[in-house]
């Protein structure tokens, strides 16, 4: 019995040793192509959004144009529905009281719709509560709840949670019946780290007290902001006449008007976003929790979390030699096709000049291989061409000489 | 039957380059744009537009055959890229010349089914097949089937006047585009060592030379391997056998067409999918003996015939094909007075040509319908071409039964 233990022992340990020999190889190579291409550093392949208003009634509409607000900025910049949880309490575009049935607007004067198009709302109603939400975050779900609803993240998903509607210290409110407190939060969160469901999350809540709900998370790699302080509370932006009640709150409608402003190409990073919230504008004083991140929040981009970009590195396969892409958003460089000169319009410039004064040879060398190859290649498809239709003609030839 | 064709707008000098000239100003309004992406004019194989990509890859260098879009043979691929030019307005010429090139072949071949140098139907077979709209329209579609049927025709005209090898020539470049064609091969070797003249009235125990047969199907594979060689030339490598030909046993590209293989496959589960493909493969070759031995006194209706069920059952098939057989049946004018419906035939035809492009919109542009209902039109066009093909069929053999004589009863021996 003991030999046998022992020896299984010794091949667990052995299995799990090589394996941490091979995966730190792998780990090499991965964070080799992380590192290799902009100062960003991230290591996330992809992006997810969890998005929860949770109040309830027609005069807390702007909790749910705040939701909304950032349901319309993450799609936009580029995370698709399919990675979007979207939790709304309540249905203020078709409540009876809304004056225009179909649209939650985001300003007084109504100029921005953010209901108008393709939204996907996966928790509605008393769905949301807050063991739905829990349940969501750690992905203890039943069976037979829908693929839609499930929050399908790994170790490698940078996932941003928003969530908007009534709180207090050290809680936030649930549809008037039941509240989630900052511990709740916390564990949920360390549940997730234990069950490596995320690579890092993004946490921002827009409540009275906001700062106190983020107090008490102990699991790392989280980037944590609120809206006001302990003792404070958040408040409305503005209300539209016709509509009769406060749109969008304060924070989030200056942090809307920020990512407007954005595009997936974007650099601005999220020293960029709490610095550009005004604490006499919004008459509350935000606040930042970045003791558990660990990158400095001057080189974390704003589209780590709220956009759905990647990196793509082309490797050619017949040099051997790996291209950089050395641009974010998603554009590789081709070496056969020849719109070299088409990507440049694509990238920020300086970015550009940056990336070409430290690699000027590389990029220069492998313009004119793949150039040169595609001669080459057309030179030897010409050939061939001509080669099978002389073989054609001496056949036909031959046919016109025996008849 | 009896009207006069003397008319002088009738001759073939008249209306062959009448209607080619048609025919390219046709392509020259514009409505080549309007039908370059009809799946009824032209499938994934016969496509203008895939060609011009297979040209554009191979042009850069890249592999067309890598990609699993491009299934026109290599030989196109050499031709358009090397000799011919493979922009719109020379493609509508070229198949406008095709369409010419078959009209002609196909009366040279009802000349000398008749032993005359020259008739007065002359100009009306060549307008019957011309003005056929399932011939008209995949040419202005830019679609390579014309050339298809051209290529058949070319074959049929030389055997008709016992060139053996430009006839086999023919064949094995046809085959090449489209492996169905050596099927041909049996009624066209008959035809080669018999004659083209009608014969349908008197059948007999057909007598030919067997030791001839042998040196030609050598001789025909002789052209598809030097024709091989020259596609492996081309596209460096083999890939372009299972993305040419074996598309046609795979059936990798379910775009909806004319024919009744695309709908049974996208509904088919996967356990079945190889059984059912050797089934509807080997289909086709149940009919080319029962065919050659019926109609043994007279190959080239056997070969009518057979272009007809090909049309029908093949894989890929475009209106192009059916409309091959349906102006082929202009030179068996002797079978005329024994068909049966030829008016439900036409009107079956009519019915099926207005329901698919019809129901082909509902389902894709529209939305508002359903496959089932492309695929019903389909049915239905299938309907019309087996009620042409067994009419025919009918026809050929009644007329050796002759006319009814009344106290005689007509007896198999």
């Amino acid at each position: 019995m003991l030999p046998l233990t022992l020896f299984h022992l010794f091949l667990g340990l052995s299995v799990s040793l090589l394996g941490a020999f091979a995966s730190d190889h792998q780990e090499e190579t991965v964070k080799g192509f992380f590192g290799r291409n902009g100062t960003s550093q991230s290591t996330h392949t992809n992006n997810w959004a969890v998005l929860v208003c949770t109040s309830r009634y027609w005069f807390n509409y702007r909790h749910m144009s705040n939701a909304l607000s950032m349901y319309r900025t993450v799609k936009r910049l580029g995370i698709p529905d399919s990675n979007i949880i979207l939790m709304l309490a309540d249905d203020a575009s078709c409540n009876a009281r809304n004056k225009f049935p179909g649209s939650v607007y985001a300003n007084p004067g109504r100029h921005l719709d953010l209901y108008g198009e393709n939204v996907e709302v996966d928790y509605r109603g008393y769905e949301v509560t807050v063991e739905n939400l829990i349940r969501v975050l750690t992905g203890r779900v039943e069976p037979s709840v829908p693929r839609s609803k499930r929050l399908l993240t790994d170790e490698h998903s940078n996932i941003f949670v928003y969530m908007a509607g009534h709180g207090g210290n050290e809680f936030l409110k649930f549809q008037d019946n039941e509240e989630i407190s900052a511990f709740d939060i916390a564990d949920a969160f360390e549940q997730m780290y234990q069950k490596k469901r995320y690579n890092e999350i993004f946490f921002m809540v827009d409540t009275c007290q906001a700062n106190s709900l983020y107090s008490k998370l102990y699991s790392p790699n989280i980037l944590a902001t609120g809206s006001s302080q302990v003792g404070e509370n958040s408040y409305s932006h503005s209300s539209d006449k016709d509509l009769g009640v406060a749109v969008i709150d304060a924070y989030t409608h200056y942090v809307l008007e920020l990512m407007e402003g954005i595009n997936k190409t974007s650099q601005s990073t999220m020293q960029d976003l709490f610095s550009s919230i005004d604490p006499n504008k919004i008459n509350s004083h935000p606040g930042v929790r970045s003791d558990l991140f660990r990158r400095p929040l001057d080189k974390t981009l704003i589209t780590d979390f709220f956009g759905g970009v990647s990196q793509i590195e082309v490797v050619d396969d017949e040099e051997g030699v790996e291209e950089e892409a050395g641009l974010v958003g998603g554009n590789g460089k081709d070496s056969v096709s020849s719109t070299a000169p088409a990507q440049a319009s694509f990238a920020i410039p300086e970015r550009r000049a940056s990336h070409s004064k430290r690699h000027i040879e590389p990029v220069s060398n492998t313009s004119t291989t793949s150039e040169a190859k595609e001669l080459w290649g057309w030179v030897g498809s010409s050939t061939r061409a001509w080669g099978a239709v002389a073989l054609f003609g001496g056949l036909v030839g031959w046919v016109r000489m025996r008849s | 039957m009896s009207s006069s064709y003397s008319s002088p707008l009738l001759r073939l000098g008249v209306v062959l380059p009448a209607l080619t000239v048609l025919k390219l100003s046709a392509h020259l309004a514009g409505v080549s744009d309007v039908l370059l992406h009809d799946h009824q004019l032209s499938s994934p194989l016969t496509s203008f537009s895939q060609l011009q990509e297979g040209l554009y890859l191979f042009r850069h260098g890249i592999d067309p055959y890598n990609g699993g879009t491009f299934r026109h043979s290599p030989l196109l691929l050499a031709l358009f890229s090397s000799v011919l030019p493979s922009s719109k307005v020379f493609m509508a010429t070229l198949l406008a010349l095709c369409d010419a090139v078959a009209a002609w072949a196909l009366v040279r071949t009802w000349r000398a089914r008749q032993n005359v140098p020259s008739s007065a139907r002359d100009g009306l077979v060549a307008a019957a097949y011309l003005l056929n709209p399932y011939n008209l329209l995949p040419s202005l579609a830019l679609s390579t089937s014309p050339l298809e049927s051209a290529l058949l025709l070319l074959a049929v005209m030389f055997a008709s006047q016992k060139k053996a090898a430009p006839s086999l020539l023919s064949l094995a470049f046809l085959s090449h585009l489209t492996p169905n064609a050596i099927l041909f091969l049996p009624p066209l070797l008959l035809l080669l060592l018999t004659d083209p003249h009608s014969h349908l009235a008197s059948p007999q125990k057909i007598s030919f030379k067997r030791h001839k047969v042998l040196p030609l199907a050598v001789e025909f594979l002789l052209y598809v391997g030097v024709l091989t060689v020259a596609s492996t030339l081309v596209a460096g490598n083999l890939n372009w056998v299972a993305q040419t030909w074996g598309t046609w046993f795979t059936l990798p590209d379910l775009t909806p067409n004319v024919g009744m293989w695309w709908y049974f496959f996208t509904e088919m589960f996967d356990h079945f999918r190889p059984f059912f493909l050797m089934v509807f493969s080997v289909h086709l070759l149940i009919y080319v003996a029962p065919l050659c031995i019926k109609f043994q006194h007279d190959p080239l209706y056997a070969l009518f015939i057979l272009t007809g069920i090909l049309a029908t059952f093949k894989a890929y098939p475009t209106l192009a094909d059916m409309g091959l057989f349906l102006s082929m049946i202009s030179i068996f004018p002797e079978t005329f007075p024994y068909l049966r419906f030829p008016i439900v035939t036409s009107l079956l035809h009519l019915h099926s040509a207005l329901l698919l492009p019809l129901f082909h919109h509902l389902w894709l542009t529209q939305g508002t319908g359903n496959a089932n209902f492309y695929y019903a039109s389909t049915l239905v066009f299938a309907c019309s071409n087996g009620a042409a093909i067994l009419d025919c069929l009918f026809a050929g053999l009644r007329i050796a039964v002759g006319k009814e004589v009344d106290g005689y009863d007509v007896v198999q021996e």
